[in-house]
């Protein structure tokens, strides 16, 4: 059950490698896919965040 | 004074002083029968449930820091200045790692403040001081940066001189001390308001204005490729990636001062005692309903 907590990783890697989307193309509305990608992580953060403290907290109920 | 901005400068004043009216009415919001107690003052009554906290928060980290310091790098440097954007992407889920047991543990044994949890935790007087004296030293470069900042937003509006600043902060220090946190966390519903309304605005209204994102980001485009500094520009340049990435991730850590190091109940310690507490502490791991065995660990025999 603790390994939930191994997804919290994925916004890390997802956001802390530049190198992976310091580029203008693919664009979206006009903006370059440097500044949509990283705002599209907050709601990818978000609900990865809510995923994990969701299932360790049901964790924490069935131990008890 | 040159160059008033009316219109500014009224809604600015009224917004100050319905704010500033907020936070001495807030001494009376969710009353306790006496703010003498320091878990009143600094922590309001420990009774904010999600919603409360969840504004407070929203209304304490985003500051002059975000709406003057980082707009104003990216608006003069570019790429470099969205490192704000990974860093708070990238603070929840470390914070959410250390703040649950940071707050179960403070909760169940009635902490105010990081010092509280290092003596309780360490139990060193000297370690809760050291991490007192860091935190009060720590906060003090931020809010000169929060004056600038303000100072800042005046100087825009004609207002210049260091006596607005003066009277902001009398005003502001005064109903901290009459109404403790619930003064930021009630005028955290109105900031946060407002923050929606910046944002809307940003997002919506003035690339309407200005003709689209296309035209935003060519016209940043431009004025980069004239300026001479070879560190500015729509992308980053080869040599700031790391310092890019570093600044989000150490931004985020030092976002709370210290690690939560969590000493839980092994099987091994467990074996070492056969009462109920270790028992159950085998089963769940540190939280709220651990803490006898906390209390059972700190009074064990030397």
């Amino acid at each position: 059950m603790r390994a939930w907590y191994l997804l919290l990783i994925i916004p890390l890697i997802g956001v802390l490698i530049p190198t992976f989307y310091n580029t203008l193309e693919p664009e979206l509305a006009g903006i370059p896919f440097f500044y949509w990608y990283q705002m599209l992580w907050i709601p990818l953060s978000v609900g990865i965040t809510v995923l994990v403290y969701i299932k360790t907290r049901e964790q924490d109920v069935d131990d008890a | 004074m040159r160059d008033v901005n009316t219109t500014a400068l009224v809604v600015c004043t009224t917004l100050f002083v319905a704010v500033s009216a907020l936070g001495f009415v807030a001494s009376r919001w969710r009353r306790a029968e006496s703010l003498d107690h320091l878990d009143e003052w600094g922590l309001g009554g420990r009774n904010f449930g999600s919603w409360i906290t969840w504004f407070l928060l929203g209304g304490d980290l985003y500051t002059a820091y975000t709406f003057v310091a980082v707009p104003a790098l990216v608006f003069g440097a570019g790429a470099i200045g969205f490192f704000a954007v990974p860093y708070t992407i990238v603070m929840y889920p470390m914070v959410l790692l250390l703040a649950m047991r940071l707050w179960s543990v403070s909760h169940a044994h009635g902490y105010v403040t990081p010092a509280d949890f290092v003596r309780g935790r360490f139990g060193s007087p000297t370690l809760a001081l050291a991490v007192a004296i860091t935190g009060i030293v720590a906060i003090m470069p931020y809010i000169a940066l929060q004056l600038v900042g303000i100072e800042a937003v005046l100087r825009t509006m004609g207002v210049g001189g260091h006596w607005p600043i003066i009277v902001a902060f009398t005003i502001l220090a005064a109903y901290t001390y009459q109404s403790g946190l619930r003064a930021p966390a009630l005028i955290a519903f109105v900031k946060d308001s407002l923050i929606y309304i910046v944002v809307l605005v940003a997002v919506i209204y003035i690339p309407i204005k200005l003709g689209g994102f296309d035209e935003i980001f060519g016209a940043a485009d431009e004025k980069f490729d004239k300026s001479p500094q070879p560190t500015d520009g729509v992308l980053l340049a080869n040599a700031q990636v790391l310092g890019y990435s570093t600044l989000a991730f150490g931004s985020a850590a030092a976002l709370f001062l210290f690690r939560i190091r969590s000493r839980r109940c092994s099987p091994r310690a467990a074996a070492t005692r056969s009462s109920a507490t270790w028992q159950r502490c085998r089963r769940t791991r540190w939280c709220s309903r651990c803490s006898p065995c906390w209390d059972t660990w700190r009074s064990r025999p030397a």
